[in-house]
């Protein structure tokens, strides 16, 4: 356990100069949680930047090269044009907060409880971590072998190498512990849901919208990669939420790059980046270009990918058949897509929150499209599945179906407070229309 | 005022729908019981299996390639766990299939192996490098 713990701490000190070089003004919780989320992509980052230069990993080379990350962003901090900071609304402790905490207090009991035991966590996940920690480097030759294409050779590799770094500072491969990470993730994520609408709603308000997600955020799929996928999608999408309504060029950049790193943690995150780019294609078309840091951070990953030739099998045998042929029968994969969905209730209610706030959904328009476009894109990857589509459905929908409800669940809750405390009418909250500060 | 009233509720409900009652109880249940239940879970009946593997690793080196053997050596259910866990728990070493996503054995496989890990089922005459945890590992060359 000690290892694990270290190796948080350790991701989240390196994350406080990579957050601070990113943005000047971040404090408090939004600090804490980029701090991890940063630090998280950053061990992924000096691990990925060690196997290619050759250099083995142990401890000390992955520690060095994470002070190196550290040091850097810290001489880097002045070179950024600052922007004016948001509102700059702390959150104020509520008694809601207590429903969060002690989620989070449970979440933790539960996801450490035993060596973390999902199939995909030992056949993909854990397994690749494994592999490398013994090779001491990414072992593209393993990777490669048609014999370990069960594995997902294409799967991006930042949980791996969060694994593997926590395997580093034990002294070997141990998944009794690694539980502590998902933890971490989750916090994480909590911690910007709680900053990021303590920002425009008020303290009540925004211990609602983070107690309401706090689920979400924890990850019950012990050992895949939902945790750190929901986490850094989760952020991206809230901060981008903020960027298309008030243009400030913080919650681009802090967007962006969360986006990127979604796109680092799982397939779904690179199709998310398409969503993301439609989303503002359609809200914000003349600031599509402010992705371009979402861009550049899975283009690494994207171009190792291409030069191994790591095969997707989505891709495999003929997809447009298999679409074709599903298409025929429609009605067969909605009514297993329906069996299969977990939380009706709570999209139900999502649902209903535009049928209350009806102008919510023309000012929440790029959350709704993002959903509505990366839901379309799951369904879409069902048509074309080469595998059994009950089989692929039954053991994926639930997860994809949560991948993508933190932002809209946040952003409903949002525009309900909103209209109990000033009125569907009052416009829109923001850097220059905060609402006042009703007492906690 | 009735927008304001189905608000409130959409707003509640929000938080209740989502508070997981199993989770927030979590700290207090028998948390020994918890955990032997999700150590078990990846093998389920098959306990002895993942015990067998740990000797197997304990008496090969890296790089040695080892094949399998189960005793139901159909791909759907059996041998694709079997082979995943073998991969998972011998890391290092070549894990080879012997029959992948068909049923179809697949001799090359035999040939390439230096070692069978042969669990609760019968081998082929060979060395007997060890043998425990319901399973014996033989050399083939």
């Amino acid at each position: 356990m000690i290892a694990a713990l270290i190796a948080a701490l350790t991701m989240t000190v390196v994350g406080v100069p990579v957050t601070v070089a990113t943005d000047r003004s971040a404090r408090g919780p939004l600090l804490l949680g980029l701090a991890f989320l940063y630090g998280s992509a950053a061990t992924c980052a000096a691990l990925l930047l060690l196997s290619v230069l050759h250099i083995t990993w142990t401890s000390v080379s992955a520690m060095a090269a994470l002070m190196l990350i550290a040091i850097a962003a810290w001489l880097a901090r002045g070179l950024t044009q600052e922007p004016p900071p948001a509102t700059g609304h702390q959150p104020r402790p509520h008694l809601l907060d207590s429903i969060t905490l002690i989620l989070i207090i449970g979440y933790a009991a539960y996801i450490t409880v035993a060596s973390l035991w999902e199939w995909d966590f030992w056949a993909i996940w854990g397994l690749k971590a494994r592999v490398f920690l013994e090779r001491g480097s990414i072992d593209w030759t393993w990777l490669e072998n048609r014999w370990n294409d069960f594995a997902h050779p294409d799967y991006p590799l930042l949980v791996p190498l969060n694994y593997a770094f926590v395997g580093l500072l034990n002294g070997g491969w141990s998944d009794r512990w690694l539980g502590v990470l998902f933890v971490a993730w989750a916090a994480a994520l909590l911690l910007v849901v709680r900053a990021l609408t303590a920002d425009e709603a008020p303290n009540w308000a925004s211990s609602a919208a983070t107690a309401a997600v706090a689920t979400v955020a924890m990850s019950s799929h012990a050992g895949m990669a939902e945790a750190a996928l929901i986490a850094y999608a989760g952020s991206a999408l809230l901060f981008l939420r903020r960027a298309v309504r008030d243009d400030r060029a913080l919650d681009w950049r802090h967007g962006a790059l969360l986006l990127g790193l979604a796109a680092n943690s799982k397939n779904e995150g690179i199709a998310l980046l398409a969503a993301t780019a439609i989303g503002i294609a359609v809200t914000a078309p003349r600031r599509l270009v402010r992705l371009w840091p979402a861009g550049a951070l899975v283009a690494p990953w994207m171009l190792l990918r291409a030069a191994h030739t790591l095969p997707t099998d989505i891709a495999s045998g003929s997809i447009l058949g298999r679409f074709a042929d599903r298409v025929a029968n429609a009605d067969q994969v909605f009514a297993v897509l329906g069996l299969a969905l977990v939380d009706p209730w709570s999209w139900l209610v999502i649902v209903l929150t535009f049928f209350i706030v009806p102008k919510g959904l023309r000012r929440e328009r790029f959350v709704v499209a993002v959903t509505a476009v990366q839901l379309v894109f799951y369904v879409a990857t069902y048509f074309a599945t080469p595998h059994d589509l009950q089989w692929h459905v039954m053991t994926s929908w639930s997860r994809l179906t949560r991948q993508v409800q933190l932002p809209i669940t946040v952003t409903c809750v949002l525009l309900l407070a909103q209209l109990l405390v000033r009125g569907e009418d009052a416009g829109c909250p923001g850097r220059s229309g905060a609402p006042d500060r009703s007492p906690s | 005022m009735l927008r304001r009233i189905l608000a409130a509720c959409a707003l509640v409900l929000l938080v209740a729908l989502h508070f997981d009652y199993n989770m927030a109880r979590f700290p207090f249940l028998e948390r020994e019981a918890f955990h032997r239940h999700f150590t078990r879970m990846p093998d389920g009946q098959w306990e002895q299996y993942p015990r067998f593997l740990d000797g197997v690793r304990a008496h090969t080196k890296p790089g040695d390639r080892i094949a399998i053997v189960v005793p139901s050596m159909t791909w759907d259910g059996v041998y694709s766990y079997a082979y995943y866990r073998a991969s998972y728990f011998l890391t290092g070493r070549e894990v080879i299939p012997l029959l992948y996503r068909t049923d179809a054995p697949i001799a090359s496989n035999l040939e390439r192996a230096d070692y069978l890990a042969v669990w609760q089922s019968r081998g082929p005459e060979a060395t007997v490098v060890w043998q425990g945890e319901g399973g014996v590992l033989l050399r083939r060359r």
